[in-house]
């Protein structure tokens, strides 16, 4: 599908203003600071060239003295101790390979993510297993994720109306076969639980084609 | 409410970029604030309050950055608040500085917005961030990030309307060439649909040039009261006279899945119609199509442009990928949409593209834009939305020339 990038190269057709290439310094060449990555000298980003109205910035750079800058590296780490709440019950059950989502008493709605409190009557809901099957309401295929996400690529993200419920419910698509142009709105999908050991108890779980 | 009128004194833009290494998130500001200042004709000493405008604390690893802000510019010991609504913080700063003014908190306040989105951290950290702006325990943990949560929706809008991928590569086609004639945009380029549906793709049916852009940059605006303008503001009596006439705002479940069916489903955002809708009745506009000669929008992705074109009744349900094809949203054509190059081809510095947007439409009310991007005023009036999340929160902002 994708042919080819040449827009990016064409002259004519990108005006990105031009970044400066600044290398990192080797750890002997950076003095005192033992963090420093770089000082350089650094440009007027709007530049002469896209300048229409002399008005707004005058040819000479008022902010000469202030253009050299040095870069440091900063590192940070975190691991959060996260609490799944009331929600708790849906992950628990994952594990028995249960689909759980949540009733509210009120207005009979029945929330596939579940809720413990109906938002629109503020109603504290009750649990209630769904079947685990369903349509897929709308996807799309993957061929870019953010790579701290770590799924293979391509992927699809499905977004499913399951039987028994009144909303829908977001997760992946997997075993679609390797054909994309199998995978259809309304095609029936079910709810498939993991084998192996996972990092995040949503993950138990997945959409298959039915 | 009370009487009190309105205005907007002047804007001012640092200029958005892929990375500004040449200075970092507080020098941006007030590089906005000095010529916002110069163009509103006013001393800072005498505004009465700021509005400080920023998304995400994790980009500068800086929280509370307002205050920082605030004493860069000699603010100090004078009142500021925080807003903060995603995609949409700088549309809500503009609705929160009329609020304030309205109500007689203050009779001028300044409103600064940015972002730090660049390579302070790796594009995939930037990228983690964003996608922690949608809910972590529901939504991330599938691998859902937001350019595959609007391509969900463009489906459903293509299989419900027929609109095609190329109707809307031509928004991304448009805001890149209006962005030509626009200093401060990052993304200036002259392309063609074929470029756009031959770029990388990304999430089908979204394309690497159907996306807005990850910038650094900051804006800045200025409001007050007629009263504080007559003595205040030398560019009162110079400049064409800029009303702050209607704000609206709405909201949406944060997860697409909790919509309600069938409208807006996965396919709109109720929340702008909510919005736009409050806007336009404060304003007076019958018919938003015709009463109005510029909108800026909030086109995060290029079909993300169609759709809010429809739920913000600048054109009908399932009407736009047609119109596109007509050049009607083009500058020369009915209604210029996003004249300043939008998220695509401007930059959006999450805190400062709601204001960026408000700027925009003061320099066309105001016939300061470049002439190749400058729009006829018929009416006098511009609109701007701004949202956040997948159409979560939504302000819509109106102004009018009333000189
Ligand atoms: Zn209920």
């Amino acid at each position: 599908m994708a042919k080819g990038v040449s827009v990016f190269k064409d002259p004519e057709k990108t005006l990105y203003p031009k970044l400066p290439d600044v290398p990192d310094l080797k750890e002997g060449d950076r003095g005192l600071v033992r963090t420093k990555l770089h000082t350089f000298t650094a440009d007027d980003p709007v530049g002469p060239k896209l300048h229409w109205d002399p008005i707004h910035r005058a040819d000479q750079d008022p902010w000469k003295d202030f253009r050299e800058i040095m870069r440091i590296e900063w590192k940070m780490e975190i691991t959060y101790r996260h609490c799944l709440g009331k929600y708790s019950k849906f992950f628990i059950e994952l594990e028995n390979k249960k689909f759980y989502a949540t009733e509210c008493p009120k207005c009979g709605f029945v929330w596939a993510i579940p809720r413990p409190v109906c938002p629109d009557c503020l109603e504290i809901t009750t649990w209630k297993e769904l079947p685990g099957t369903g349509t897929l309401e709308s996807y799309s295929i993957s061929e870019f994720v953010p790579a701290f996400m770590k799924v293979e690529l391509p992927y699809v993200l499905a977004m499913v109306k399951l039987d028994g419920a009144d909303s829908l419910f977001t997760h992946q698509l997997r075993n679609w076969g390797t054909d994309r142009s199998k995978i259809k709105t309304g095609m029936p999908i079910k709810v498939a639980y993991t084998k192996e050991p996972v990092n995040h108890p949503l993950l138990s779980m997945w959409f298959e084609p039915a | 409410m009370s009487d009190r009128r309105v205005f907007v004194l002047g804007g001012g833009i640092s200029k958005m970029a892929a990375e500004r290494v040449d200075g970092n998130i507080r020098d941006w500001v007030t590089e906005a604030v000095m010529e916002a200042v110069a163009d509103a004709g006013v001393e800072i000493a005498d505004i009465d309050h700021a509005t400080t405008s920023y998304f995400s604390d994790h980009f500068d690893k800086q929280l509370k950055m307002g205050a920082i802000f605030h004493d860069c510019i000699g603010m100090c010991p004078k009142p500021n608040v925080r807003v903060e609504g995603g995609g949409g913080t700088g549309g809500l700063a503009i609705r929160n500085a009329y609020a304030y003014i309205k109500a007689g908190l203050c009779d001028s306040m300044i409103i600064y917005g940015t972002e730090n989105m660049g390579r302070h951290v790796p594009s995939d950290v930037a990228q983690q961030f964003i996608a922690l702006a949608s809910d972590t325990d529901w939504e991330v943990q599938v691998a859902g990030f937001y350019i595959a949560y609007y391509a969900l929706m463009m489906l459903s809008h293509m299989e419900k309307y027929g609109t095609k991928e190329e109707q809307f590569a031509l928004a991304s086609v448009k805001n890149h060439r209006n962005a030509i004639y626009n200093e401060y945009a990052q993304s200036p380029m002259r392309i063609t649909v074929d470029d756009v549906m031959n770029s990388p793709l990304i999430t089908s049916p979204y394309k690497l040039l159907d996306n807005c852009l990850l910038s650094d940059g900051a804006s800045c605006l200025i409001f007050a009261t007629e009263e504080w303008a007559k003595t205040h503001s030398t560019s009162w009596y110079r400049k064409p006279r800029i009303e702050f006439v209607g704000t609206g705002c709405g909201s949406d479940y944060m997860r697409l899945a909790d919509r309600p069916l069938p409208y807006p489903g996965i396919t709109h955002f109720r929340a702008k119609k909510n919005a736009s809708k409050q806007a336009y009745k404060m304003a007076g506009i019958k018919n938003p199509a015709k009463e109005l000669d510029c909108f800026e929008v909030h086109d995060a992705y290029s079909g993300v442009e169609l759709v809010s074109c429809e739920d913000l009744r600048l054109c009908g349900y399932g009407q736009s990928g047609p119109l596109y094809e007509e050049g009607y949203f083009d500058l020369g054509g009915e209604l210029p949409i996003n004249t300043s190059g939008g998220l695509i081809g401007m930059g959006h510095p999450v805190g400062a593209t709601g204001i960026n947007q408000g700027i925009e439409v003061l320099t066309q009310l105001r016939e300061e834009a470049h002439p190749q991007r400058q729009v006829p005023l018929n009416n006098g009036q511009g609109g701007m939305d701004s949202h956040g999340g997948t159409g979560t929160f939504v302000a819509v902002n109106i102004f009018r020339r009333v000189d």
